[in-house]
């Protein structure tokens, strides 16, 4: 199993999840972060200090977000491993809890 | 928790961080009954537990005997394919109703939040124990730090509630450097505890093993340079998966040996049951190696030999003795037998901790002392090192001996005695060697079940009970 960052991250990016993570499995896009399923332990320390609640368990993504399972594993083999927190997107209180962000997500 | 500043590391580990390289680890983590529940498991794994098991634990979702909240549902895939064939690794890593049946017992006898002076440090003896991760990769069932691994409030000396936070560098590396000065300047003790310097850092958790090869490097580094001569690693990964150990592992090591080469490493290992390590043919049976001994799993073995090795690092099992788990006396002999011939010392066996959810997991301490006894007949005088220890909350002590007779002429001997020997006190060094003898009572898990049939106490470990009488007459003044 892993845990998933899911769509509400994108245009946001508030890395508190880096912070708290111990393996430091999460990696950096241009507006989004992943996890690296085969580097997260379970430990559950991202959820709740993602302020936009964008981490799931794989266990509980919901349906319409399935693809971010998938999309976490692909982004982490090509993004480079972030492992200090840093300022939030600056127009992320903007774009927070929007809907259909993924089409916005960048490479 | 949040993190404080970034810990500013030395150039030499500057150096020596910027060569760790990161591994790749497959680990196949099931986490929650939930997956078995939905089948959401690979078709292989469904089976592991009955519908009826299942059901029976849904059953107590949301009751105050709810066996998930006690303790999280986790378990690799390696660990699985150990205990298709494994009556004790089953009962190790299954969740049962039976856990939370008797809900007895004490939220903390160790009295550990009474040695924890900065955040995720608990100090005793010349050895301060590190919480560096808030899980491992697979959870034992009698796991005694539930309170970390499920994330449990607890109550401190100073009547705050909080859950338990992990150690963080900076504020660790403070705590030694000043404690070692203090103790320098006031001639080998520290003034105000008495305690003597700290040498010894023993990284537990949750298993550090968890962490990526980086964290486990930084911790490291931050210790050598703080002047920490040993460094203690608490892992059970050895069992739950031995594919952590690694080429990206060892490289670090190396490196690190390489950079702080006067660093000993102590890695402690936890294997309960010889079936976490060694391989079963068809029919269940342990297999003959031609080369002596018997075969392990290769995992295994290999992560064995590699850090065998080293000869800067030591490798000591410990484990406790758990009630459907290990207490038998065969299986104890073949794995100290096994273990000591692949270089892993016999350090210590546990008597169980009498806490709040363990009485399925706790047997008497007497039977414990007579399975690891009758475990060391038969085996060499190197294979049998192990010592059965339970831990005080004035320090660790060894159950040393367990007798049948009646010490003449001493009332509450007629069933026998039992020697309790003070092996360290978890403040200070002068008490070691000092004993207790107690008559016997063969349902005791815990020290209290010997309250009443104190016969000899040089430790000191009943004391509590003659502060408790000393103090009447000053109510009855008051």
């Amino acid at each position: 199993m892993t845990f998933v960052v899911g769509e509400n991250c994108i245009q946001c990016k508030d890395t508190a999840c880096v912070e708290v993570c111990p393996v430091d499995c999460f990696y950096e896009g241009p507006n989004f972060l992943v996890i690296n399923p085969d580097e997260c332990i379970d430990c559950e320390d991202c959820v709740p200090v993602c302020p936009e609640e964008a981490i799931y368990s794989e266990d509980d993504l919901p349906a319409e977000q399935a693809i971010f399972l998938d999309l976490n594993a692909e982004l982490a083999d090509m993004w480079p491993n972030i492992t200090e927190k840093k300022d939030p997107l600056p127009d992320a209180k903007k774009w927070s809890g929007v809907d259909g962000k993924l089409k916005h997500l960048q490479r | 928790m949040a993190k404080q500043e970034k810990f500013q590391p030395s150039e030499k580990a500057q150096a020596f961080l910027a060569s760790v390289q990161k591994g790749k680890y497959k680990r196949e983590i099931i986490t929650g009954l939930g997956k078995f529940l939905d089948k959401k498991v690979p078709q292989e794994m469904q089976g592991f537990y009955s519908q009826s098991e299942l059901q029976m634990l849904v059953d107590l979702r949301g009751t105050n005997q709810d066996v998930e909240a006690r303790m999280p549902v986790k378990i690799t895939r390696h660990y699985f394919d150990l205990a298709k064939t494994s009556a004790a690794i089953q009962t190790l890593v299954k969740a049962s109703p039976k856990e939370t049946y008797d809900l007895e017992g004490a939220p903390d006898p160790g009295k550990q939040m009474d040695y924890s002076p900065v955040e995720g440090l608990i100090h005793k003896y010349e050895l301060g124990l590190i919480y560096v991760a808030s899980t491992c990769s697979a959870h034992c069932r009698f796991c005694y730090r539930e309170e970390l691994i499920a994330k449990k409030d607890v109550a401190r000396p100073d009547g705050t509630i909080a859950p338990k936070g992990l150690a963080q560098i900076p504020d660790i590396v403070d705590y030694i450097v000043r404690h070692n000065k203090a103790v320098a300047a006031n001639g080998g003790w520290h003034p105000d505890t008495g305690r003597e310097k700290l040498r010894e850092i023993l990284m537990s958790g949750g298993d550090p093993m968890v962490l990526g090869n980086n964290n486990i490097a930084e911790w490291w580094s931050a210790l050598a340079d703080a002047g920490i001569e040993s460094i203690r690693l608490g892992t059970k990964e050895l069992a739950f998966y031995p594919d952590r150990f690694d080429e990206t592992f060892f490289d670090m090591v190396d490196k690190f040996h390489e950079a702080y080469p006067s660093t000993q490493i102590r890695l402690m290992v936890h294997f309960n049951h010889p079936d976490e390590f060694l391989a079963k043919d068809a029919d269940g049976n342990y297999i003959d190696d031609p080369d002596g001994g018997l075969e392990w799993v290769p995992a295994t073995k290999r992560s064995i030999r590699e850090l065998g090795k080293r000869e800067w690092i030591s490798i000591d099992n410990q484990a406790p003795i758990i009630k459907g788990i290990n207490g038998d006396p065969d299986a104890l002999r073949i794995m100290q037998r096994e273990l000591r011939r692949n270089r892993v010392e016999n350090h210590y066996f546990f008597c169980g901790r009498d806490i709040i959810g363990h009485r399925a997991f706790n047997l008497p301490i007497e039977e414990v002392w007579n399975i690891l006894n009758e475990s060391q007949k038969g085996l060499s005088g190197v294979e049998s090192h192990a010592r059965l220890s339970i831990t005080h909350y004035l320090g660790k002590t060894e159950v040393a001996a367990v007798t049948n007779e009646p010490l003449a002429g001493i009332p509450g001997t007629e069933n026998g005695f039992v020697v309790l020997k003070l092996l360290r006190g978890a403040a200070d060094a002068p008490d070691r060697g000092k004993v207790a003898i107690v008559g016997r009572n063969p349902d005791a898990i815990w020290f209290s079940g010997y309250d009443d049939r104190v016969i000899y106490d040089e430790a000191g470990l009943f004391s509590h009970l003659n502060e408790q009488q000393e103090e009447k007459p000053m109510l009855q003044q008051a």
